[in-house]
Parts: structure tokens; C-alpha cells; sequence
């Protein structure tokens, strides 16, 4: 008397909680290899105004007509202003990821007004699905880079501030649009052992493997360490490139392929 | 007021977390707190299983409808519905397509959304309301007007989802998205209404020696955490993390009287605690 109404399919006895459950050849498609998928970092690009912005929009300018950009933004000073009221008031993890989404959504909307003239649209998440529509025109998508995950973001044992934040995003976008290297537009030459802004000895590091990098076990890191560990699975996303917006040129030459400032891969 | 401080070319501003890279584990440890403020507290969500009950039709729903409608007179509910065979039915299709996992996670969602509205047509004259994400907020409004908000099950990393570590498919499924609602919202339990009077050590389905795991906690539970699982593995691993859940039931809704059991307290089904910090 209980029968199921199921449709028959592969999966369909199953609980899909086990890995092994998978009766396929599974060999996924990339949806659109060719973007170029750019973080802009909030506190490292956008905190510094028009000195650091202006610059960097210029290039992202002489280079629009030559590739797919979609550009992400980070959240900065806002951001971390938001947790640490959010973390004094004893407010869950999930609360946080929800709050400190507004400050990137700004940040994007910011750079929306000053690339207009240049085809710089705004995106929700929502608007993912015409990203090929948006291409075609010849327009500058841009969106926050925070995955939109919000009041469901995952607590942790670490602290109480999201492990996903605008970096997973923009590696996760990367990764389901089946783009080979993510770029991240920061203040720093690149990957240091420690936080470059605090300890001056710190050494670059121009080239090195995720596993490797999560078994040195470094107290700080230029990039969230969840997109370290993610990079070790991913099945796209192979790479995470570091490059200096301050410097000239830098972010040209990253988008033309040269292997300026930092590269994190995923190692074997 | 807070300060604003501008002396390294970047403008910040005054706050613990100032200048910090908030990569840094140091820093992170620092936002630290055993525990945390509790906003829906006395509100229990019940998650009613897609494959489970759904797919069954009208002998099992039915009944656990009627069941419903008379418990949300005494108890603050928030339910919730996962997608079942059509969500199985989806992922085999989009496997096979070769569709990344984040397009798979995008499609799952609206075959749960369909099973959140048939219950809703079935819960509507006793005030039930499919409450979407955006209306996050309204969850109090509803409650304190006794409507019976149903929630979307699948939590939204939509393409988002990140890549799991074996396999293709995505680990964030209806079952632990309500447990981030129930938690995110300070709330103490969650029931799961499924068709076994369970979880047992081995799938009952294709195990007849399956022995029910009636009490357990949830550090016993992962030194012998079974392969196959009733619920999604990923809630156990986020359990260990969480400040609010403290109790997580799984009951046979082929038994309307064991969720009513379950909600006066009793210990039906599997119970699994887990010790929280209390204020």
C-alpha cells in the first residue's frame, strides 16, 4: 500500500549519500571556457580609490574587445566592519555571510557606473544564464564575487566569519563556466609565506601546487582557504592567478596568458 | 562614530578586524565563540523526506497532512519537503549530459520547489504559505500570525556548489539545507520524517539484518558512521561545527502518531544529541 511513485533512472534506489553511488562515465562539458574570470579585491583595489581603480579600469578597457571579461568584486574595509559588529553581537555564520554580501554587491555597482560607457553591466546571480547573451553584446558583466550561499553558509570550527567569501565565489565561477585559470587582481606581487603588509621578509612564492601549499599549513594566505582545498578537486579551475593591479602592465599580461605574479595549481 | 583611517593608500575602516586579512587563522580565531545568539529559538523544523514520503502518494501523505494540522496548534513549525525520485531522475540525466556540478545543483532545486507547493495546496486551509528565500524575514511575522511556512529544502549554491570530493554529485542537498535553516535561526531540534523508523547501520532497504540505531550522539556516530545514510552526510559533518542544534530525530512518517511522539519530546525513531553551550 505504500508503493513509491518513482521514475525509473539510473539513480533511482538510491540514497545519493554514498560518492560510489555514480553509475557514469561522467565526463563533464565546459559551459564557457574562453572567459576571462577576474577578481577585483575589495580591500586590496577598490578601499584605495581612484588611485589604484582608475589604472586598472584602463586596462580592463584596452583589453575588452579582445577577450570575455566578468568581473568580481570583493567586499574590503565595509566587509570586515560588518563581521566585526556581526561577530560582537554573537550573530551566527550564516548571518554574517548574508550582511557582508552588501558590501561587494556596492563594490560591483561602483564599477558598473564608472565602466558604463564601456558596456560595464551589473549582474545578479540570477542574470548567471545570459552571460553568453552579455558576451555577444559585447558588455562587461560584473557581479559581486560572493557566493550566494548567505543565511545557509556553513558555521565552522575556525571562527565565526564565512569560509566562503568573495574568493570562492569567483573560484566557483570559474569552475562551473569550465575556465581554466581564475584571476585575482590584489595589491601584492603575489603569494607570500606570510602577510606581506606585516612581516617584510616575506618571501614570494611565484609557483607552487594546492596540496603542496596546504601541507605547509601557512597561518596566512593570500587567498581563502577553502579555494585551496576546492582547487585539489576541481575538475576546471586548475589554476588561481595572483597579479598586482598596482603595477602597470601586470594585469595585461595575465590576460594575454604570462604567468606574472603568483600561480597556485592544482598538483597531483 | 567610527574612524576613518587612510595612511596606507587604502581607506579603512576603525574596527577589531581593520587592515586584518581575514585569510589569516590567527585572525579567524579570533571571531571565536563557543556561543551565539540564539534568533527563532523555540521553532522546530520538520523535514519531510521527497523519496521517502512524497513519492508515496496519498496513503502516506494524507494522513501525516492530517497530522500536521493539528500539531501546528501546539507547536512552532517550520516545514520543509525534499524532491525525490524527480531530483534523482535530474541528476542522472544532467550526469550523463556531462553537466558541471554546479549546473546540477542549479537544476535539483525546482523539482523540491514543486513538492514544497503540492504541500502547500494540501496545508493551505491550515495556513500554510511556501515561504521563497528572499522572504527570509517574514518567518516571525508568519509564526506570531500562526500561518505553517513551508521552506524551500535546497539550499541556494545553485552553480555555485563546490566541487565534491569523490564523484559528481552535489553534497548539499534538501536535507542539510534545512539543517543550516533550523541552525542559522537558533533553533534546538530538527525531526526527519522518512519511511524507516530511522537510521540503521546499514541501508534497511537492502540489508535485512539492519540493525535501528535508536539513541546515539553525534560523536559516537562518527567513529561508526554508517555507509548509507537516511539523511545527508554533509549535516553531520556541519553539526559538529553548529552552536544550536542539539537534537536531530528521524522518524517513520509511514507512522503519523511517531512525529507527534517525536514533538511532545519522546524518544522515538533515532535520536541523536549533541551537547551545546547554553547562555
Amino acid at each position: 500500500m505504500f508503493d513509491r511513485k518513482t521514475i525509473d533512472s539510473a539513480l533511482s534506489g538510491s540514497t545519493l549519500t554514498t560518492a560510489q553511488d555514480s553509475p557514469f562515465d561522467y565526463s563533464p562539458e565546459a559551459m564557457l571556457p574562453q572567459v576571462k574570470v577576474l577578481k577585483i579585491g575589495g580591500q586590496s583595489v577598490l578601499d584605495r580609490g581612484r588611485a589604484a581603480v582608475f589604472p586598472i579600469l584602463d586596462e580592463l578597457v584596452r583589453a575588452k574587445d579582445q577577450y570575455q571579461l566578468l568581473l568580481c568584486c570583493g567586499g574590503g574595509t565595509r566587509a570586515r566592519h560588518i563581521y566585526s559588529v556581526a561577530s560582537d553581537l554573537e550573530l551566527p555564520t550564516g548571518l554574517l555571510a548574508a550582511l557582508g554580501g552588501y558590501v561587494p554587491r556596492q563594490n560591483a555597482r561602483m564599477l558598473q557606473m564608472l565602466l558604463a560607457k564601456h558596456g560595464g553591466l551589473y549582474i545578479m546571480t540570477d542574470d548567471f544564464e545570459k552571460l553568453p547573451l552579455y558576451f555577444k553584446l559585447g558588455c562587461i558583466p560584473i557581479m559581486t564575487g560572493m557566493p550566494p550561499f548567505g543565511y545557509w553558509e556553513k558555521p565552522h570550527e575556525g571562527g565565526n566569519i564565512p569560509q566562503h567569501r568573495t574568493d570562492a565565489g569567483v573560484f566557483l565561477t570559474a569552475e562551473v563556466l569550465g575556465v581554466k585559470r581564475a584571476i585575482f587582481v590584489k595589491d601584492e606581487d603575489g603569494l607570500y609565506e606570510d602577510d606581506p603588509k606585516k612581516n617584510k621578509e616575506a618571501k614570494l612564492l611565484r609557483r607552487v601546487g594546492a596540496r603542496e601549499l596546504l601541507a605547509r599549513d601557512l597561518p596566512d594566505l593570500a587567498v581563502e582557504r577553502v579555494v585551496i582545498e576546492y582547487l585539489t578537486r576541481a575538475r576546471f579551475c586548475h589554476e588561481l592567478q595572483i597579479v598586482n593591479g598596482l603595477v602597470p602592465g601586470q594585469l595585461t599580461k595575465a590576460l594575454a596568458g604570462e604567468d606574472v605574479g603568483s600561480i597556485i595549481y592544482k598538483d597531483t | 562614530m567610527s574612524k576613518l583611517i587612510s595612511d596606507d593608500g587604502r581607506t579603512h575602516i576603525e574596527s577589531p578586524l581593520m587592515r586584518e586579512s581575514l585569510v589569516d587563522r590567527r585572525v579567524v580565531a579570533k571571531t571565536k565563540r563557543e556561543r551565539e545568539y540564539a534568533i527563532l529559538p523555540d521553532v522546530t523544523l520538520v523535514s519531510l523526506g521527497g523519496h521517502s514520503i512524497f513519492d508515496r502518494g496519498k496513503s502516506v501523505i494524507y494522513p501525516l497532512v492530517e497530522t500536521i494540522a493539528g500539531l501546528r496548534r501546539h507547536h512552532k513549525l517550520v516545514l520543509g519537503v525534499g524532491g525525490g525520485t524527480r531530483v534523482r531522475h535530474t541528476v542522472s540525466i544532467a550526469l550523463d549530459l556531462g553537466l558541471p556540478t554546479g549546473g546540477i545543483a542549479q537544476l535539483v532545486g525546482a523539482m523540491e520547489e514543486a513538492n514544497a507547493v503540492f504541500l502547500n495546496a494540501l496545508l493551505a486551509k491550515h495556513r500554510s504559505i511556501v515561504m521563497q528565500r528572499e522572504h527570509f524575514w517574514e518567518l516571525p511575522l508568519y509564526l506570531e500570525t500562526g500561518m505553517l511556512p513551508i521552506v524551500i529544502s535546497v539550499p541556494p549554491y545553485h552553480f555555485w556548489e563546490p566541487p565534491p570530493e569523490k564523484g559528481a554529485l552535489p553534497l548539499h542537498g534538501s536535507d542539510f539545507g534545512l539543517f543550516i535553516h533550523a541552525e542559522v535561526l537558533g533553533m534546538r531540534r530538527i525531526i526527519y520524517v522518512k519511511d524507516e523508523d530511522g537510521l540503521y547501520d546499514r541501508d534497511p532497504k537492502k540489508h535485512t539484518g539492519a540493525q535501528l540505531i535508536k539513541s546515539t550522539t553525534l560523536g559516537e556516530l562518527h567513529k561508526h558512521m554508517p555507509d548509507e545514510l537516511i539523511i545527508d552526510r554533509e549535516v553531520f559533518d556541519v553539526w559538529r561545527a553548529s552552536k544550536h542544534i542539539e537534537r536531530v530525530q528521524i522518524v517513520n512518517g509511514t507512522k503519523p502518531d511517531q512525529l507527534a511522539r517525536a514533538l511532545a519530546g519522546e524518544d522515538v525513531g533515532t535520536v541523536i544529541t549533541k551537547e551545546v553551550a547554553r547562555v
